[in-house]
Order: C-alpha cells, then structure tokens, then sequence
C-alpha cells in the first residue's frame, strides 16, 4: 500500500499521463487492472459522452430548461469515480458532474429525473438541471453558488476524521472557483486540519469566457497547495488511467490519515459553459478542434484496441445499448409524472411552520 | 447569561457525543466571553475545534459536520463578522433540506453575540436578525434571559434544523439568575414570555432591548399605567398567537427593538397586526427602534431604545 502511493510525485512541471495520444502505456509501473475493469471505465466514458449528447437533444427539444455541457471532461470524471469507494466515501461535486455521478452508481433515471423535474428527482424538482444529490450514495446535493460546497466538505473530512473509520471525502469544482474566498476557506481549514479530504479540479481553461490566465497569477492550480500545506498534483484530465491512479493513491493516502491533497485534471470543455453560452464570442474554433483532436474517449479506445480489449463490433453495441438505456430512462422519468403543486411547501423544515401551512392553504384554495 | 450558555454546551456534550463546538478562539481560550470556557479541557481538540480565522470556513465545516452525522455548535465571534459566513448560512445551511427534497438535513446550531451597549461601535453592535428571519429554512432565537438561553439553546442542540442562536451581549454578565438544575430542561420555539400582565398597552420586544422595555414597564406602572410584556424569545418561528390574542385585547401596541427601524423584524409584527387585528387597534401601531443609520460609536445610549424612548412612543399610543 505505502509502495503504491507513492507512485506520482506532486508539483510536476508537466500533466502526470499513463496513456500517451497514440494510445500506449507509457508509465514506469506496471497496468495492474483488470480487462473487465478497463472496459467498464471505456463504457462509464461513453455512457457520459451519449448522456451529455442526449441531453444536449433535450434542451434543444424544449424538454429540459438548462445543460451544463460535460464532452470533454468524461476521463477526468470516470478516472475520480473509480478510485472512491461508493457509498463509503463522501462527495461533493459540482454541476458539470453527470459522468462523475453516473459512473459512482447514481441511476441514470434519476439523473434524468432531477433534469426534467418529474418524481423520478429524489430531490422533487426543487433545483434547475445539473443539480444531482444523492444521500443514499453519500453524494452532497450541489447548490449553484460557485465553491460554496468546499468548506462543507471539509467540514465532513473533519468529521470523518474524528469518526476514524477510514472515509475519504472528494471534492470537485472547476477552475473558477479557486478564485472565491470560500475554496480558500475551505482548503486552508482542511490543510489546518489534516483532514481526509480529496480536492479535484476539473480545469477545463474556462471559467464561463475567463481564460485561467485572467483568473489567476498562477501558472496553475495544483500550485496553490503548497499554501496549504498539502501536495498538488499536475495530471492530464483526457487520460483516465492518469486521472484514476493519481486519484487512487491520493485517497488512499487521505484513508491512512496522511491528509489532504488538491489534484488539478487538465482537462477541455467542447460545448459552452451551459445551453445559455455562446462559447465562439470568446474562444477560437481552432483551439476546440485542437482539444478535440485530443479526445479522451479516442485515445483510451486506442489503448483497448491495442490489447484486444475493443473493436467496432464492441463500440457498436455499446453505443446501442447505452442510447436504449438513456430512451428508457427519460421514458421511466416522464411515466413518474410531474412535482404536485403541495410538495413546494415541503422539506423547508422538519415540520412544517404554522405560517407556512396557511401560505400553502392559501394556494391550493386558490387553485380549486 | 454567558454561563447559562457554557453549562448547557458542557451537559450536552456530556450526554451526547455528536456535539461538537467550533470557532475562533473556542478552545484554550474558552471563547472571547467566555461561553466556551473549560469545555476543551474536558473533551479534547477533536470535539471543542480551534477554526481558522474564518467565518465562511467556520459555518460551512459546521454544515459538513452536520450531514455526516455530528451536531456541530458554531460561535461567530460576533453577530457583525457573520457576513462572510453568510453566504454558507443562506445559500448552502438554509436550503439543503429543501434542495435535496428531504435527503439531507443540517442540524446545527450558529451562535452569536449579537446587539449593541457594549462600546464596540458598529462592527461589534448591530442587530442583523431580520436578514435571518427572512432566509426561508433557518430557525432564529434571540433569548433575554439566563434560564431562557439554557431552555432555548437546548432546544437548538437537540433540533434537526438549523438554528441562528443569537445572544445579546450586554446581556451577558447583567443578567443573572438560578438556573434550572434539570439537565433536560428545554423551551419550545415560537412561544412569547409575558413578562408582566396589564390592560393598557402591549409592549413586545426581545433580546437585548428587554432590558430597556422592563425599565419602562417598572416606570408606566409607578404612573399607574397598566402595560402587558412580551418577551418573543424566538423571532423564526414568532409567537403571533400571543401577539395578536394581547393587541386584540388591549387595543394599543408599542414594539420595541434596537435594530434598525426600516424593514427590521418588528415591521413584520407590525403588518400582521394590520392585517389581522386592525379593527381592534385604538391607536396606531407605534415602533421605538434603532435608527437607520449605521451602529454609531460615540452616540450609542441615544442609539438604543432607551427607556424614555419607549414612555414617549407610551404616551403618543395612550393619548391618540
């Protein structure tokens, strides 16, 4: 375990990859996975590639009122996923999550459900698209207020620290947040504490239109844990197996009470911040085709072709099934039917307040 | 008041493990005033927590304590430096049961000394209650006394909401009584003290302005006037019953609260009693509050709602 982590050394000049373009193993230790486990990563990527495009379709549709488009980041997602262990560990992520919520076990019909405000949202509608939450899967439901999530997961490192039982807690967030008082809120507190906690930023370069080089003085973002006091790690977001090993050594670490670490994924949105951007006023057509020449999914089909792992005739059925999957998933959100007009009135606290029993009156007598 | 607060932090966490007690200056040094003291002695770093110096860090932690399974106590210095943790209180501790449809609740308790007469000028003395009250998803308690804090805050130790526990300052070593023994003792939210019955004039305040209502209800019935107190107690939920069974009765109201008089808590009890009871008012509602104005330094006694204050707005209810 201790050989293992420490496999990657923090604070690199360049991203930390396993997998080069041409889809080779190019690590100095040996690919210790098994084949079903490097197909299930392959199939959680695509799965998060065709829900991103689907719900792309839905808003377009007029179905689903916002998207936070995901393309890009699904290595970076399904690399973090696979290193927690679901439903042990906690997570707080942020909304460009879908991949990451996906792949750690949260039903696709709820994801579904939460986007189209049906009673297959275990949440009732109450939030806009892009907010998934999952107590059963210990999932922290995401708020809309960049980086506020960051010192309530400290918050639970902290607590499971004194629990003592070994749970990890990871964070995500993207690279605008690290300029809110709150990230450093959060991560000074969690570097104070030594608290068992997994700091991961998906950069994708953009915060909305801002450029990283307008967010910060910093050349990076895993730099900044040297204020804290904890190691950075500088890893290529479009390689999975990069993104799951470093991951994996991390949270171990942060299992045996070594402490936190802040892991910064370089990766690239293709789509716009959300349905409402128009991402060509601020970034050239040739930089997304650049990064889109770089595509985790293509290269890590590669490395599977490769060793047998997968051809056309795996990729066609894949494809098949994970499209029917996401029909039948709208189809089973929709057949949940609509949030009743009462429920609003519901969940502000434990027991509903007087005042609040007569607005909710006040509104349904109106409605009869 | 102060110790009623440090007695019942200790006997809750003797009887229940989750709770826990963070925020600057909590540990070794027991707290600023002190509502803290002894406590790390007694249960250690891990459950009396030393936070950095921020309030956003503080109140966030706190949340993520509560999800997981403790019952964090969170002290904001003072009620003034809530603001950075403000956003954490609103956007993130009043709406995550909400938000995640019952999936996740944040039982947790945000202390603060709160309110003015304390010298500190206006970064050690305002009154921001109202923007609580009005954050659907927080409970807010202002007590004015010992035994009450000790019953009040119990109540918040032991609720699964989260609560805003705000304790007026200058209360803090004036205030003194017997408190109860009975380690179970608690108060509910939502229900008025009176404390003193009458016929001519209802006087509703809370908190830190007590003190100054209590003065003038002693100076109105040497006159030989008859007023009626009420001690709020908790402004999320407010006892309306109470308020509105007394005003009803009486016919002539005079709220009283050092906070600042535009959009304060007491507009909100002065509309539901102009919606609710408007055909019994004999006078119009009258209000003795602080002015709009930031908290000053050196004016901070006519600031305040003093007692004089409070016999003219007396007057002009009984004379109208």
């Amino acid at each position: 375990m201790i050989r293992e982590s420490q496999r990657f050394e923090p604070f690199t000049d360049e991203p930390i990859s396993v997998i080069d373009e041409a889809g080779d193993w190019v690590a100095e230790f040996d690919l210790d996975l098994e084949p079903e486990q490097l197909q299930r990563f392959y199939r959680d990527m695509l799965r998060a590639r065709i829900a991103d495009d689907r719900f792309g379709r839905l808003q377009r549709q007029g179905r689903v009122s916002f998207v936070a488009p995901s393309a890009g980041h699904e290595a970076a997602q399904v690399g973090v996923a696979h290193a927690v262990q679901a439903g042990k560990d906690w997570l707080y992520p942020y909304y460009r999550d879908v991949g990451l919520c996906l792949a750690i076990g949260i039903p696709l019909v709820e994801i579904v459900g939460q986007n189209l405000a049906t009673l297959a949202d275990p949440a009732r509608g109450r939030q806009m698209p892009y907010h998934a939450g999952s107590a059963k899967l210990n999932t922290f439901t995401m708020a809309s207020p960049i980086a506020s999530h960051i010192p309530p997961a400290t918050g639970t490192a902290i607590s499971q620290k004194i629990d003592g039982k070994g749970e990890v807690t990871i964070c995500t967030f993207g690279d605008g947040a690290t300029s809110e008082g709150d990230w450093h809120a959060g991560v000074n507190f969690a570097g104070a504490q030594g608290a068992p906690i997994v700091f991961v930023c998906e950069n994708n370069g953009y915060a909305i239109s801002v450029d990283l080089k307008r967010q910060t003085g910093s050349d990076t973002v895993h730099q900044k844990a040297h204020a804290y006091g904890m190691p950075g790690y500088y890893v290529d977001g479009m390689d999975v197996l990069a993104a799951y090993y470093v991951m994996k050594e991390v949270v171990a670490r942060a299992r045996e009470g070594v402490g936190p670490a802040l892991v910064e994924l370089v990766v690239y949105r293709y789509g716009g911040h959300s349905s409402a951007d128009d991402d060509s006023r601020y970034r050239p057509r040739e930089e997304v085709a650049l990064w889109r020449g770089r595509d985790p999914l293509g290269r890590f089909r590669r490395f599977l072709e490769k060793r047998g792992l997968w051809d056309d005739a795996a990729e066609a059925a894949a494809n098949a099934e994970l499209e029917e999957e996401f029909t039948a998933a709208v189809k089973a959100a929709e057949e949940a039917g609509p949030i009743p007009l009462e429920t609003m009135f519901e969940d502000v606290l434990a027991e509903m307040p007087e005042r609040l029993r007569q607005q909710r009156d006040e509104l349904l007598g109106r409605e009869r | 008041m102060v110790q009623a607060v440090a007695r019942t932090l200790d006997q809750e966490m003797a009887r229940d493990k989750r709770v826990v007690v963070m925020g600057e200056d909590v540990g070794k040094r027991g707290g600023v005033f002190l509502a803290t003291e002894k406590l790390f002695d007694k249960y250690g770093p891990d459950r009396v927590i030393d936070s950095p110096l921020s309030e956003a860090a503080i109140i966030g932690a706190a949340l993520g304590m509560a999800v997981h399974g403790h019952r964090p106590v969170a002290e904001i210095q003072f009620a003034d430096y809530v603001y950075p943790g403000f956003d954490q209180l609103v956007s993130q501790v009043a709406k995550l049961r909400y938000r995640s449809g019952g999936q996740f609740s944040a039982p947790m308790v945000v202390r603060m000394p709160t309110a003015g007469g304390v010298k500190g000028g206006h970064h050690h003395s305002q009154s921001p209650e109202a923007h609580f009250v009005h954050t659907a998803g927080l409970k807010v308690v202002v007590p004015s006394t010992p035994t009450d804090t000790q019953g009040l805050l119990r109540t918040a130790i032991r609720d699964d909401d989260p609560v805003v526990f705000m304790e007026p300052k200058r209360l803090y070593r004036s205030s003194k009584e017997q408190l109860p023994d009975d380690p179970d003792f608690m108060l509910p939210y939502g229900k008025a003290a009176v404390r003193q019955e009458g016929s001519d004039v209802v006087l509703i305040s809370y908190g830190g302005s007590m003190a100054e209502t209590l003065k003038a209800s002693a100076a109105m019935t040497e006159q030989g006037i008859s007023p009626h107190v009420l001690d709020l107690r908790s402004l999320a939920p407010w006892d309306e019953t109470a308020v509105l069974e007394a005003v009803a009765r009486v016919g002539r109201v005079v709220l009283v609260s050092e906070a600042p008089h535009t959009a304060s808590f007491m507009s909100e009890v002065s509309a539901t009693i102009a919606e609710q009871v408007l055909d019994a008012l004999l006078a119009p509602v009258a209000r003795v509050s602080g002015f709009d104005t930031p908290y000053p330094y050196s004016h901070d006694r006519e600031y305040l709602p003093g007692p004089n204050r409070i016999l003219r707005a007396v007057q002009r209810v009984l004379e109208y």
